[in-house]
């Protein structure tokens, strides 16, 4: 069980930080194409900003609802990266050839682009899950068992 | 489509274990259909691909169409694709084992249970395909941390096995991926045929030398090869009962044929290192295991360590088989290693049934429900047979081929080697018939006599199997003599 963290200067700084650093996490994301970044370093960030707010502002706040609520995406992140690759097997191609992306009227550069991004949002979305569940199953096994249970 | 085969057999069961979660966050129960549907079409599946590659020839698949030394490859050939038909259906029937045989109080973890199952067959099917080494190390570390966790599901001593597996384990997957980096190091490549053409020039390299026996012990380890073998027995001992076949049959038999892939199609068959001959070496870890592994298991009162030692035992008389540098002995080993798998998964589904349906654990428990339970020691009777080496079922002509081929090749050693071992499955085996045929059942102990369907159908079909692959061994003898054979043999 997460207490919210008792001190001013804590709770201030994280209302205004979490929300850069989830957008830097989309930035990274993103960007990924073009530069460093991509979908696991991504996804650690967005996981990161949802702990810090539920160490901030304690599991039972309603800003860390989202966290709690993303517990139940575990998975979401995997059928998003194997609709992509089937779609890229429907077309024709190998398991993730994104050149042959089955999506109608679209080139090939613009294929390419979209499947990698797809792909990369996928991988974001598991491993912020699994950050975020790995901090919730170390600090309040109940709520995992809660989740599963009910 | 057919050239997808490969590719769909790995994707299909990790898709389905990891989004398991999700798909039955609401509805817990459905993930033992979903499990059995992913494991049934999988069996399908693995047979129209060896279908495929018996008439198109193998498949090299790689994957976003970046092809081989730069991409990642699945490498289906003959070999892959049998050993996956053998994988596919033994997984669908311990899962079908697992219905009533897991332990009542998982709770909302069955879904992870479930999950855990799945991940393990997938990781396993990409250890058979895995066209690089090291995804081969990937895939090594999956199926190891779905074990881990797979024994550990009942708690209490399990907990405790499976932490030394964890260990150990670690361990060897640790020297593997030490000694595929010396390899990256000396050749520059990870690809397994890239490989093979910039080996033989680099052979007198130290790290070459060095990188082998990293992965050889590595291997080894996980393959519970005789040195190596301390973390295996109490593993499958304390293991669930349902667990325990999936291991017993699957786990390391696959380790072994990731170990033949690296010597027969990396190293290339006649390879000499450092003036060491690497067969030679791997029939004297054969021999001593064949050994070893028997007469520890002839000294086990628990039925379920008396049968993870005869494991360890056959996994030693298959490394002779391919160890002999000629055809016969190579088909004989890989045809012996489809036997085992089968036999395996027969004995853990046998003791799995006596644990949970009669309660007996030992050799006396067993000798005391013997009489009664016509299904138990019906089926004990055929893989008994399958075990020892009797004419009708697969374990005689695996062990038929493996001797022709030391014979082949002069080596009296692994003939005898062969035949002890045989002598010691059989005493071992006796001594279960013995407890059974020569104690008379007390009047108190009544028996439940309705078994569940599900130990009907799977031990049913894993003593068919034994037999059949007994009766129709020339034919699979010779697919495996015309598809499966490595370069240079």
């Amino acid at each position: 069980m997460i207490r919210p963290h008792d001190s001013i200067i804590v709770q201030s700084l994280g209302r205004f930080l979490i929300p850069v650093i989830q957008i830097f996490g989309l930035y990274v994301l993103f960007f990924g194409q073009y530069g460093p970044g991509g979908g696991f370093v991504g996804g650690v960030i967005l996981g990161t900003s949802m702990i810090l707010s539920v160490l901030i502002f304690g599991h039972d706040a309603s800003r860390s609802q989202i966290a709690k609520k993303i517990l139940h995406g575990d998975g979401v992140g995997m059928l998003i990266y194997a609709g992509v690759g089937g779609l890229c097997m429907i077309g024709g191609g190998e398991f993730l050839n994104y050149a042959e992306l089955d999506i109608p009227g679209l080139e090939t550069a613009a294929r390419r682009s979209l499947g990698i991004v797809l792909t990369q949002i996928g991988v974001a979305v598991d491993v912020a899950v699994t950050a975020v569940s790995i901090v919730f199953s170390l600090s309040a096994e109940e709520i995992i068992e809660d989740s599963l249970n009910g | 489509m057919s050239r997808h085969f490969p590719a769909i057999l790995f994707l299909l069961p990790l898709f389905a274990a990891i989004s398991m979660p999700v798909v039955c966050l609401r509805h817990r129960h459905w993930s033992r259909p979903i499990s059995l549907a992913v494991l049934s079409s999988m069996v399908v599946l693995s047979i129209l691909n060896l279908n495929s590659i018996i008439t198109h020839g193998e498949v090299r698949y790689a994957f976003s169409g970046w092809s081989a030394p730069l991409g990642i490859e699945w490498v289906a050939d003959g070999l892959a694709s049998m050993i996956l038909v053998t994988l596919s259906f033994l997984g669908l029937l311990a899962l079908v084992f697992a219905g009533p045989t897991s332990p009542k109080d998982l709770g909302g973890r069955i879904v992870h249970y479930y999950t855990l199952i799945l991940l393990l067959i997938s990781a396993l099917t990409g250890i058979v395909f895995a066209g690089d080494l090291f995804n081969l190390f990937v895939f090594l570390e999956v199926a190891a941390i779905a074990s881990y966790a797979l024994i550990g599901v009942a708690g209490g001593r399990a907990l405790f096995a499976a932490f030394r597996y964890l260990v150990l384990g670690t361990l060897g997957a640790s020297l593997y991926l030490l000694g595929v980096s010396y390899f990256y190091a000396a050749s520059g490549t990870l690809n397994m045929a890239d490989m093979a053409e910039k080996l033989p020039h680099l052979l007198n390299s130290k790290a070459v030398v060095g990188g082998l026996l990293f992965m050889f012990i590595g291997l080894g380890i996980k393959m519970a090869l005789v040195p190596f073998h301390a973390w295996l027995p109490d593993a499958y001992t304390y293991a669930p009962e349902s667990i325990s076949p999936i291991l017993a049959s699957l786990v390391t038999k696959v380790a072994l044929v990731g170990w033949v892939r690296i010597i027969f199609w990396v190293l290339g068959a006649k390879v000499i290192v450092n003036d060491i001959p690497v067969l030679l070496l791997v029939g004297i870890l054969g021999t001593l295991a064949a050994v070893i592994g028997a007469v520890l298991a002839l000294n086990q009162r628990d039925i379920k360590a008396m049968f993870a030692y005869g494991g360890i035992s056959h996994i030693g008389i298959i490394l002779i088989g391919v160890s002999q540098g000629n055809q016969t002995g190579f088909v004989g080993g890989v045809f012996y290693l489809l036997n085992d798998a089968v036999m395996q998964a027969a004995l853990f589904f046998l003791a799995g049934m006596a644990i949970c349906q009669y309660g007996a654990r030992t050799v006396e428990d067993v000798g005391r429900i013997g009489k009664q339970a016509p299904w138990f020691t019906g089926v004990l009777i055929i893989v008994a047979m399958g075990m020892i080496g009797l004419p009708p079922t697969g374990g005689f002509f695996g062990k038929w081929y493996i001797i022709l081929g030391a014979l082949e090749a002069n080596n009296y050693i692994a003939v005898a080697a062969v035949l002890l071992s045989t002598l010691l499955t059989l005493a071992y085996f006796v001594r279960l018939f013995e407890a059974i045929f020569r104690q008379t059942p007390l009047p108190s102990d009544r028996l439940p006599s309705d078994i569940p369907f599900a130990y009907k159908l799977s031990l049913g079909a894993t003593s068919a199997a034994v037999i059949m692959l007994g009766v129709f061994s020339d034919p699979i003898v010779q697919l495996l003599l015309n598809h499966a054979l490595p370069p240079g043999l």
